[in-house]
């Protein structure tokens, strides 16, 4: 049975000026799965995570060639409006990066940039939004308090709460927990595991035990290449390109 | 599945782009547009009062004739002597800023004092330099008063351009020549100074050309409204530039009559100030792209 | 002599040299008091402030500023009205909007406006906008609170556009990605996060700006009119603080009460501006300590 791909990427090419950061790259991301990426630093995997909602745009000179296919249509087509895409696509960044706003006004910036204004729509917004990145708890009382004094695990989880509440259809995680401590990850790697009922996610992560733990499928990328693409348990079990295991196994990253 | 349809159209938030960009837009504009009209009419209207005898001659026949002689004289002394006094006044509390300093009472009290004499209105200046300079060291009016005042109203400009400059300096190149066993003033001295020079250098031309332009401060302490004669000591007083616009646009008896010298002199002097700021931008920009760090 | 002393020595003698600013802050307190107190033997201080007749040279002579005050303050605010939102907005399109190329012209373009000399401007207001003014609304002078608030206005937006600038460079790049990824478009990012995110900055840019007015000197002395009224018009002709100051010293006889009025006034003058500058500090700070979030 052909799975149902939301994502994929078809003979990719990214350059940063004459740079090439990324060499004929195709893989395909199944939807509500969670799909890692891998690689040493320099490897291109967030590069190609940043090509998946544009934001490679804000770059000067940096250029696509290929095509990324979202539900069917390439989002590098000349008609599409990178706003479009980013509003389906969510993003959270390696280091945690709330707006020096309220917990509230975090969350309601995407929701009020579409039109929603009424209060009650946006309280619904916020709580919902906020309990399934389980945070609700710890911040229903404060949702007046700027979010800068929240930890940076709390911090990290506003952030995947404030792109829940656009109600993307996939959300990128570009090394969500590296900033993190040992408590937050966790709890950050709980809550991937419960979102992908819902979302598709894609994480690019440098820790490989958090690839094998929250991934169903792991693409690793070696100098702007995808090396080997596969189930998470293939890659890390039985990996068929030697580079791959040397990488698993520590030889070398 | 999960999106919901967005109720307020992109068309419309673009729609609110485009408008928001046209008026930043069309705000630049007009201050670029300001500063060109303004240069071109002083420009237009002055070139023709500008001639060898213009700039070489004194003021004859009650002012209605003749050159701007001294004034050019005056303006380069007041100039000169306000660099001499801020620049190592100016480098050596950067220095101190930078280099010395730690956090504490002390430095925010210095922060405050040298942002608060920024602020001073360039008239209390004047007063100040009247009350001290002029009255109680009984210097008179004259190019020592004129220049110190000066200085002391730059000195802001040439700590901030010097600190700048100081603070561009990589932390590796101080560590580097510490861990030599290099003494701190030397490593200030030999290493830090050298490659903050061209900085300090902009700032300063900076400060000559504010310095160049300021009317107020010398008002009570150097010029005077007419001399034939060039200075021959520092308790002369001078007449300056931009002093000398000032009274033969509002003082004079033939205001209409000697029109044509006031453009020349507004020329000459917007000429003197902005070569020199532009000076100061050319060299800051061939000395970024050299930068090697 | 040890080479630890000699370092001491240098250091010692550099926060000497420092201490230079601070020092002549405080003599410049000092002398404006000492030639402008004497002053309040003859008038108090509420007459002085809020006198309403400035006639210094009249028999008996009157030295109430409050016109003079209101001269000020008025000037100040028409031009800020010019000068904010020109000067704000320059600042985002340098900082956000303009292409590399002409970010670099632009900066020099504001540079250079910071560069004329105030007397320029004033001579402009005079030879230029006077007597289009003038002809224009049929009035009987030219030289009043417009012309004076446009020349100000072009005084103040370099400062203004250039510490604001400043503080719209310095939003952190996390933010404008935060924003970015959750689709807003780029004037959304401007409007919602980089301008609400920098605005203690322009804040500070705002005041510095209106204190750059407030003491201007050249302009108003030569394109605001002088008269020592408060003003019921648009079109009147004023007189600020420093306006009075520069036309009236060179005719005070030395240590009259004109003379140490004069320098009274310069006292009001340096205590408001001195104001505005603790108010930008203590706002430039407070942006420092809660500007960025701590991870």
């Amino acid at each position: 049975m052909e799975k149902d791909m939301i994502v994929r990427a078809e003979n990719v090419d990214f350059y940063y000026g004459s740079f090439q950061a990324l060499t004929d790259v195709t893989m395909a991301f199944e939807k509500n799965r969670v799909t890692a990426l891998i690689g040493p630093s320099g490897c291109g995997k967030s590069t190609l995570l940043r090509l998946l909602n544009r934001m490679n745009d804000l770059i000067d000179g940096a250029r696509v060639e290929g095509e990324i296919l979202f539900e069917g249509r390439n989002i590098y087509a000349p008609e599409v409006d990178p706003v479009e895409i980013r509003r389906r696509i969510g993003m959270v960044f390696q280091k945690p990066n709330p707006f020096p706003k309220s917990i509230f006004n975090n969350i309601t910036f995407a929701p009020r940039l579409s039109g929603v204004h009424r209060k009650s729509d946006l309280e619904a917004l916020v709580e919902e939004s906020l309990r399934q990145a389980v945070l609700w708890d710890e911040v229903k009382d404060i949702l007046d308090r700027s979010a800068m004094t929240l930890s940076g695990g709390q911090q990290q989880r506003l952030c995947i709460a404030r792109a829940l509440a656009m109600k993307p259809d996939i959300i990128l995680m570009d090394e969500p927990t590296s900033a993190l401590d040992p408590i937050s990850t966790a709890r950050i790697e709980e809550l991937i595991d419960k979102l992908k009922q819902r979302y598709t996610i894609i994480i690019v992560t440098h820790n490989m035990q958090q690839a094998a733990r929250v991934s169903e499928y792991t693409g690793f990328f070696y100098i702007g290449k995808l090396i080997e693409f596969g189930p998470t348990e293939k890659i890390f079990t039985n990996p068929s390109v030697k580079q791959t295991e040397d990488y698993i196994t520590g030889r070398f990253g | 599945m999960n999106a919901a349809a967005p109720s307020t159209s992109l068309k419309w938030r673009y729609f609110r782009q485009g408008l928001f960009f046209g008026v930043v837009r069309l705000s630049a504009f007009l201050i670029t547009a300001t500063l060109l009209l303004i240069l071109a009419y002083i420009f237009m209207n002055g070139f023709r009062a500008i001639s060898w005898d213009f700039l070489t001659l004194p003021p004859t026949d009650a002012m209605t004739r003749g050159g701007i002689m001294p004034a050019i004289v005056g303006t380069l002394y007041l100039t000169v002597g306000a660099i001499a006094v801020a620049l190592p006044l100016g480098v050596a509390s950067a220095i101190y800023l930078t280099e010395y300093a730690r956090q504490g009472l002390a430095i925010r009290i210095l922060r405050i004092g040298v942002n608060c004499l920024a602020g001073v209105p360039s008239v209390v200046f004047g007063l100040f330099g009247l009350g001290l300079f002029v009255v109680f060291l009984k210097f008179g009016s004259s190019i020592l008063a004129g220049a110190l005042t000066l200085g002391i109203l730059i000195l802001p400009t040439i700590i901030g351009a010097s600190e700048e400059a100081l603070k561009a300096v990589p932390q590796t190149f101080r560590e580097a020549s510490l861990a030599l066993g290099v003494s701190k003033w030397r490593t200030i001295s030999r290493i830090v100074l050298p490659n903050a020079l061209p900085g300090i250098l902009t700032g300063s031309i900076l400060g000559i050309g504010r310095a160049a332009g300021e009317t107020a401060p010398i008002m009570f302490t150097a010029a005077t409204f007419f001399t034939a004669a060039l200075p021959r000591s520092v308790f002369d007083e001078v007449m300056a530039l931009p002093y000398h616009i000032y009274v033969l646009a509002t003082a004079g008896t033939q205001i209409d009559e000697t029109r044509p010298l006031q453009y020349g002199t507004v020329l000459v002097l917007v000429a003197l100030v902005l070569g020199i700021d532009l000076v100061a931008i050319l060299i800051r920009s061939v000395m970024r792209k050299k930068k090697r760090w | 002599m040890t080479r630890q002393f000699k370092e001491i020595l240098i250091k010692n003698l550099f926060a000497l040299l420092a201490f230079v600013a601070v020092l002549v802050l405080g003599l410049i307190v000092v002398f404006l008091f000492r030639e402008g107190l004497p002053l309040f033997r003859q008038i108090s201080p509420g007459r002085f402030l809020f006198g309403t007749a400035w006639y210094p040279t009249y028999d008996p002579p009157e030295y109430g500023i409050w016109p003079l005050i209101v001269g000020s303050f008025t000037v100040t605010f028409f031009s800020c009205l010019i000068a904010v939102p020109l000067g704000v907005l320059s600042a985002v399109y340098i900082s956000e909007i303009a292409p590399a190329r002409l970010k670099n012209v632009l900066k020099s373009v504001i540079e250079l406006l910071a560069g004329l000399p105030s007397v320029v401007l004033g001579f402009f207001g005079m030879v230029v906008i006077a007597p289009w003014l003038q002809e224009t609304f049929d009035l009987p002078t030219g030289l009043n609170i417009v012309n004076a608030s446009l020349m100000l206005a072009i005084m103040a937006i370099p400062t203004i556009t250039s510490i604001s600038e400043d503080a719209l460079y310095a939003v952190p790049r996390e933010f404008k990605e935060a924003s970015y990824a959750l689709g807003a478009t780029k004037f959304e990012t401007i409007a919602r996060v980089i301008i609400p995110t920098a605005l203690s900055g322009i804040s500070t840019a705002v005041i510095l700006g209106m204190a750059r007015a407030l003491g201007e000197t050249m302009v108003v002395l030569m394109a605001a009119g002088g008269a020592a009224a408060v003003p019921e018009s648009l079109f009147d002709s004023v007189r600020p603080m420093t306006a009075s100051i520069a036309a009236e010293m060179g005719e005070a006889p030395f240590r009259s009460d004109h003379y140490h009025a004069l320098f009274a006034t310069g006292m009001v003058l340096f205590g408001i501006t001195l104001a505005f500058n603790l108010i930008a500090d203590a706002i430039s700070n407070r942006f420092k300590e809660t500007g960025s979030g701590t991870l």
